[in-house]
């Protein structure tokens, strides 16, 4: 994850997360209620408390600093710019793509991987821009949280993460060691050029949130409850693209559900 | 230009191909991409209309979209157990304003709309009374966004969507787990979720 800079902080801010976690349980619903019992199991969410404290103090942070800094970057940094940007950084995580692509057993993304860095370092100028997507070979990323859930490893209970936001343990456990595996980041440590890795992370970390500010404010805007609108975005979004590691050549089946879908009885569309 | 034209020719032929299903009875039975192909076109040309008033657009996009959607079975679907508990005059207004929320949402949605194609790339049988359509958002930059939805039949033959899935992520199940929390926040009030709701609704329409 791109996040590498607030990463240290993060431990920590993590180590006082862990501890709160042991007290902030959300209280189980009584046995004799099946229903809710349901509700509660789906949502997946046992330490509820303790991650909407978190989650508000992430939306503390962003409001006051990352958003206003990615509409800054937006409002100055003209599209063309933000893509130069945005290429250049999806670039140089191509190790941790390729690493991860074999990781899963996918021989045939390892190879696009492999050839989209040889041409965009080389044609596309150390990655500023993406030559091989025109080319037909569009990007994709691969990490190792993903790889995990390849492998067959379970999500565990959702967590928020302070400053990461939403996560699980599966997911924290490819932070972190992508954190320490990167070979860009150790390339340049021992290059003694650690700055730039923290540069790049919090580079990273506004060029996403710029990426994301429609979005995120779409779904603020429509959700009810927006902790529970990211949570279950965030569940579905990753269980999705596991099994788009798994197999990318065709589209997974849509998560199932216990709609209802006897015939309707209401009169049909008619585009008139 | 040369680029602007092929995607004038293929959006023209893709657009005589959606014809052609409701050209007359086929024997392969009713195509769920053909469906999903029109409605998309229908939207695009109803919010790309510029020489329609903005309230007259707003109320074109609702009747598509109510008609093209089974609200009140998703509706249903989103408010789960909560449902039954409800008495009629509840349902009722939930349903009432569940289309408000979700037709808002989705014509903001539209407005933001800037040249984006759908294409249609194959439909699969779930069962006797449920397709899925495997479709992707191609935009000018960017890789295409897979759009999976999920329809069944009315009565009459026709089709009715009651879930868009976005790179895997289930519209109508991100609702029913928003509602589910949302009951849980206030002690499953129907009461009080309808006047969540209602502040909901008053707040999208502020926003335009």
């Amino acid at each position: 994850m791109p996040l590498n800079l607030i990463g240290k902080f993060a431990l920590r801010m993590g180590a006082v997360a862990a501890v709160a976690l042991l007290v902030g349980c959300a209280t189980p619903p009584p046995a004799d209620d099946p229903e809710a019992k349901a509700d509660f199991d789906q949502l997946n969410d046992p330490l509820e408390p303790t991650n909407r404290a978190i989650f508000s103090f992430n939306e503390g942070v962003d409001k006051i600093l990352l958003k206003p800094v990615a509409q800054g970057y937006r409002y100055v940094v003209p599209p063309f710019g933000r893509d130069r940007v945005n290429d250049f950084l999806d670039n140089l995580k191509s190790p941790l793509y390729l690493g991860n692509d074999l990781l899963q057993g996918n021989v045939g993304n390892a190879g696009i991987t492999l050839s989209r860095f040889a041409l965009n370092t080389t044609f596309g100028v150390l990655g500023i821009m993406d030559v091989a997507d025109p080319m037909g070979l569009p990007g994709h990323q691969s990490d190792f949280g993903q790889t995990l859930g390849v492998w067959g490893v379970g999500e565990g209970p959702y967590l928020v993460l302070p400053l990461f936001g939403p996560s699980n343990p599966r997911d924290t456990t490819g932070i972190a060691v992508e954190w320490f595996a990167d070979p860009v980041d150790i390339y340049l440590e021992d290059q003694h050029m650690k700055w730039l890795s923290w540069t790049r992370t919090g580079v990273s970390a506004v060029a996403l949130r710029e990426q994301y500010l429609d979005v995120l404010d779409d779904v603020k805007r429509t959700s009810l409850d927006y902790y529970s609108a990211m949570r279950s975005l965030y569940r579905q979004r990753r269980e999705a693209q596991i099994n788009n590691g798994k197999d990318p050549s065709k589209y997974a089946p849509p998560p199932k559900s216990v709609m209802d879908h006897k015939p309707a009885p209401q009169k049909a569309a008619s585009f008139e | 230009m040369f680029r602007r034209t092929l995607i004038k020719a293929a959006f023209a032929l893709g657009f005589a191909a959606t014809l052609l299903p409701f050209g007359g009875a086929r024997a392969d039975g009713p195509d769920a991409g053909a469906f999903i192909e029109k409605l998309a076109d229908t939207a695009i040309n109803t919010v790309a209309d510029k020489q329609l008033a903005e309230t007259e657009r707003d109320e074109r996009f609702r009747t598509l979209f109510v008609s093209s959607f089974d609200l009140p079975t998703i509706g249903k679907f989103v408010l789960a157990r909560y449902w039954k508990t409800a008495t009629p005059e509840q349902q009722q207004e939930f349903l009432k304003l569940f289309e408000d929320q979700v037709v808002l949402t989705w014509a903001k949605r539209f407005k933001d709309y800037s040249g984006e194609k759908l294409k249609v790339l194959g439909n699969n049988k779930e069962d006797d009374h449920t397709w899925v359509v495997d479709s992707q958002i191609t935009r000018e930059k960017g890789p295409p966004i897979p759009v999976q939805w999920r329809l069944h039949d009315s009565a009459d033959g026709n089709f009715r969507i009651t879930d868009i899935i976005v790179e895997g992520v289930s519209m109508a199940i991100t609702q029913r787990q928003d509602f589910a929390s949302t009951m849980q926040g206030i002690g499953g009030k129907m009461d009080s979720l309808l006047s969540a709701m209602r502040t909901k609704v008053d707040q999208l329409k502020a926003a335009g």
